[in-house]
């Protein structure tokens, strides 16, 4: 079911491991300082004294986090949304603390050296007697073999060294795990070999020895084998998209178009994602076929990666250049470039698409959230129907608002000062502009305490419309539904990024809808410090996803070098236009 | 003679899984072989080794071997391909098994048709990790068991030969009858609680949130709050309220019990408990309610939501309340305790343990001994402070009081 084999899990947290380590040398001096492990961190940070300078050390580590893009901070102030990619990895890095992240303790790994060149059955023997683990002694050494990619030679031996201890029997284990040996170092003859042994000797192969073989077989002339193997998986369970993946880059390799995308029709049928890989492979392929009925199939690639929000890497993104490139006689030209805040691309000056949404799908999302989320089955889970009716009949008795304020989020917004005047600050800084609000609370605000003094609550209250819920309801659903019901126009100020709601909403569809929805009316307060004026988060203009006007297409793209989070949209662009209308704009 | 039998005896036991299974033969006789050859393989190879050079390896012998074997043995196995899914899954399970995943060892036809029933790939893996684990735990209580037949017979030839030489009467006061005169004390004490006895609610409205997993263990949950609850010196009074018949509760409660769900002593109702109490006595218990317990009170009825829940539906029984519009508690357990890890939800039977453990002393730290251990680091230093200081108050104030105090001391020990 799984991919990889047992005996090598941990090889895409290896994978995952290096970028740290290649920032080791800009956080070494940080480590070096505070040399605190995780029990005694735990006894400092009782007495809450927090090293000096640590913010500067924040900062510093924050910036040697993202070692390849100098000009990073730079763009923040301009270009960089709330949902921009790789906001959020800013946004911790510059609030957490630096001694959470501490290296990974070192895999303390074999206590016997791995052999780099073939053993005679001696050395094996040898060895054998050093080992003193809980698995079997082959067992292990193939694991360690496949982890650190020894030489097909090496487990060649070690096979051969348990063949003869054995009647000449290799178990079935040892098989998949040279197999998968042979294949990561692409050993086609060496593949087809074991395949022969494997297929006569056992009745069925199960699918992580099919997926291996599968790998392995594509690149071979036998190649149509491996589409069998796909249909052995298929008689007891859907095969992944890797194993799809694979058999397409072998159908693309020996130039049987067909069969790719029947075998991608079928992938698509089975409502799996497939892999980005797989339709570069396409857009790969693509360069050296003439084709309209390729070429639409190309198209319908992007529209399929626009309908479901999916955004190529940096090197898709270049394949789809090349291949629109080359398509004869259209001369298509591709730029690499962003967007400015107007939502027009700065290449070549067109408007992109709007984030608003139709009416029709407004109303669709106003109903889906006041379904999924307020509702949500049981009334009483976030609110009381009491309250809902009243806070329902408060909404309509209210002119429509041009801005919704999450009270508690924002007051709580700096830990050092009251909450109640932060609160005071942000609505009188906003209805200086005579804009109408509407502030969300719970009742336990209005009790005068230390942090929410009375007075300063009156004066909310007199500059904006204010609805208290109960202390143990949810103010998010309502804070959602006061915006929807209040137009297109209407915003909302919070921090909270709302995930949770939008992973109540049923579908996938609405969860889209309502992503676009909040990139366009979230607006976040970016300043740190409380003292000078408010400035936000920019909310976005356009909608970030593969779009077309027939000449021209502008598809957005993740950089490889930044980690973008699911809540997150690119920032870059790969702008797409026909030469022959390009004079008459310039 | 007595010498020898003891002698075989752990032989005949290793003898023993040869002759049961023929699966397990096969297997076993494997090992064996494997065992005996590489005996006899490693003295050759030695020997081979020391003659010829290192350089000569010949590394693609095992592959000849292999397929020599195949053409030996492999005739028949290639022949039939079967088209039936069921067996397709069977074969895909062996071979796992082979590669060393977690998968059962033998699966029956009623197992197979629920893993092709799971949805999706990763709980069909999980069902079938669950068999593996089930398969394990029954293998090892079996050989457990073997043993312990094994010691006792051995006992009892021991105990002969004793008996044989010297049989002498004895004089006691009671006959061994102890379990049956405990089940009768307890049924007494059951009695007075249903009498006499505080109500203790167990609300099973849940029904419909649960699958049938967590069903399961909270049924399992019940059972075990109900034993340690009819083993208490002054028990509640247990209502099951909202169970009605029929549904999937009851059955699996009639199925555990057996026999004696008609003679438990507790009441099981298909009422609500707001129509069997007076609404203003009853209090939910509930993790996710804003207020905390600061005591038991013993005039009022405490209701635990009888849920197991292992997906992410917070707030359910915090709703119900709501919507009854009962008052909710919840345990103070952040007050007490150093917390680390793990859902503040506590299980029915820890719960009902707390509980009785506050009705009988009063003391939240003796009672909270029974939330798990790897849950928190240890009660929380502020309390015992200041319980310290009030008692050295109270030493320095009057000395009539130092008795008392030394009295609490004892027994919290």
């Amino acid at each position: 079911m799984t991919f990889y084999l047992p005996g090598f899990r941990s090889f895409p947290k290896l994978w995952m491991s290096t970028p740290s380590l290649e920032l080791g040398p800009a956080t070494s001096p940080v480590f070096f300082f505070l040399p605190v492990t995780r029990n005694q961190h735990r006894r400092f940070s009782v007495k809450a004294t927090p090293p000096p300078n640590s913010k500067a050390m924040n900062l510093l580590l924050a910036k040697a986090r993202t070692p390849k893009k100098g000009n990073y901070s730079n763009r923040q102030g301009s270009s960089d949304h709330y949902f921009a990619a790789g906001a959020a990895k800013k946004r911790s890095h510059l609030t957490s603390n630096p001694q959470q992240r501490e290296h990974a303790p070192s895999h303390v790994m074999s206590t016997i050296k791995l052999p780099t060149k073939p053993l005679s059955s001696g050395e094996w023997d040898k060895l054998k007697e050093d080992f003193n683990g809980k698995a079997s002694f082959e067992d292990w050494v193939i694991s360690q073999m496949v982890r650190s990619s020894s030489s097909v030679d090496a487990a060649k031996s070690l096979l051969a060294w348990v063949a003869a201890k054995n009647n000449g029997i290799v178990g079935y284990n040892l098989l998949v795990k040279y197999l998968y040996l042979c294949v990561s170092h692409k050993q086609t003859s060496e593949v087809i070999d074991v395949y022969e042994i494997m297929k006569a000797k056992y009745k069925c192969l199960e699918t992580a020895a099919n997926t291996i073989l599968i790998r392995g077989l594509i690149h071979s002339d036998r190649w149509r084998e491996a589409l069998l193997l796909l249909e052995d998986i298929k008689k007891v369970m859907v095969p992944s998209k890797r194993n799809y993946n694979d058999c397409i880059q072998g159908a693309l390799l020996h130039q049987d178009v067909d069969v790719a995308w029947s075998l991608y029709k079928e992938l698509v049928g089975h409502n799996l994602i497939p892999l980005l890989e797989t339709l570069k492979a396409f857009f790969d392929f693509g360069k050296d076929i003439n084709d309209d009925h390729y070429l639409d199939k190309l198209l319908d690639i992007l529209l399929y990666l626009r309908n479901n929000h999916l955004y190529p890497g940096e090197s898709f993104a270049h394949s789809i250049k090349t291949w629109f490139e080359s398509i004869p006689g259209r001369q298509w030209e591709g730029q690499f470039t962003t967007v400015q805040r107007s939502g027009h691309c700065s290449s070549c000056g067109r408007a992109l698409e709007s984030i608003h949404l139709s009416p029709e799908e407004y109303e669709f999302l106003k109903g889906e959230i006041m379904r999924d989320v307020i509702v949500g089955g049981d009334q009483y889970k976030k609110t009381t129907p009491q309250e809902l009716k009243r806070f329902q009949n408060f909404v309509n008795s209210c002119p429509p608002f041009d801005i919704v304020i999450d009270g508690l989020n924002v007051a709580k917004m700096f830990f050092k000062s009251r909450e109640s005047q932060i609160l005071l600050n942000v609505v009188s800084q906003l209805a200086q502009q005579n804009l109408r609000l509407l502030v969300l609370g719970r009742k336990h605000m209005l009790m005068p305490s230390s942090r929410w003094r009375k007075d300063e609550m009156e004066q909310v209250r007199k500059q904006a419309h204010c609805f208290f819920a109960d202390n143990i309801s949810k103010d998010d659903p309502f804070l959602l539904y006061a915006t929807l019901n209040s137009g297109n126009h209407c915003k909302f100020i919070t921090k909270d990024l709302m995930r949770d709601h939008k992973a109540c909403l049923s579908d996938v569809r609405s969860q889209h809808l309502f992503f676009k929805w909040q990139q366009g009316h979230q607006m976040a307060i970016m300043n740190n410090f409380q003292r000078s004026k408010l400035t936000f988060q920019h909310t976005l203009s356009y909608d970030t996803v593969v779009q077309t006007t027939g000449d021209s297409w502008h598809i957005p793209y993740d950089e490889d070098l930044v980690q973008r989070s699911s809540c997150e949209v690119p920032t870059k662009w790969l702008c797409l236009q026909q030469k022959t209308q390009a004079p008459a704009r310039s | 003679m007595n010498v020898t039998v003891r002698f075989l005896r752990p032989f005949a036991r290793l003898m023993l899984p040869f002759t049961i299974h023929r699966k397990r033969r096969n297997l076993y006789s494997t090992v064996l072989q494997r065992y005996m050859s590489s005996k006899a393989s490693s003295l050759s190879c030695h020997n081979k080794d020391s003659t010829s050079p290192p350089e000569q390896l010949e590394l693609d012998r095992w592959k000849t071997t292999m397929k020599s074997s195949i053409q030996e043995d492999g005739v028949s196995m290639a022949s039939d391909k079967s088209e039936d899914p069921l067996a397709a899954t069977r074969e895909l399970i062996e071979m796992w098994r082979l590669l060393g995943r977690e998968v059962p060892e033998r699966i029956t036809e009623e197992e197979l048709k629920t893993l092709m029933e799971c949805a999706s790939k990763s709980a069909q893996k999980k069902y079938l990790k669950f068999l593996y684990g089930k398969e394990i735990k029954k293998k090892a209580e079996q050989i457990k068991k073997e043993m312990k037949a094994q010691a006792r017979e051995e006992a009892e030839k021991a105990r002969l030969l004793e008996t044989t030489k010297g049989e002498e009467k004895r004089d006691f006061m009671f006959l061994r009858l102890w379990d049956r005169q405990m089940n009768i004390a307890f049924g007494w004490k059951g009695v007075q609680a249903m009498q006499f006895g505080q109500p203790l609610v167990f609300d099973m409205d849940y029904e419909n949130y649960m699958k049938p997993v967590e069903l399961q263990n909270t049924v399992s949950q019940l059972l075990e709050s109900e034993g340690w609850n009819r083993k208490n010196v002054d028990p509640f009074h247990i209502y099951f309220c909202n169970l009605k018949l029929d549904s999937a509760y009851h059955r699996h409660l009639v199925k555990r019990y057996s026999g004696k769900w008609d003679k438990l002593l507790l009441t099981a109702t298909e009422k609500s408990p707001i129509d069997v109490f007076p609404k203003d006595s009853i209090i939910y218990l509930t993790a996710d309610s804003p207020n905390v317990m600061t005591t038991f009170k013993h005039d009022k009825i405490y209701i635990i939501g009888s849920l197991v829940d292992k997906s992410v539906q917070t707030g359910i029984s915090l709703a119900k309340a709501k919507r009854l519009n009962l008052a909710t508690e919840r345990l103070p357990l952040d007050k007490y305790l150093q917390w680390e890890i793990g859902n503040k939800n506590l299980t029915l039977d820890q719960m009902i343990r707390i509980l009785l453990c506050m009705k009988n002393t009063g003391n939240w730290e003796e009672a909270l001994k029974f939330v798990p251990r790897r849950k928190h680091t240890g009660y929380l230093e502020v309390t015992q402070h200041s319980q310290e200081d009030f008692r050295k108050l109270k030493k320095t104030k009057t000395w009539s009081f130092l008795e008392g105090s030394l009295n609490v001391r004892t027994r919290k020990r």
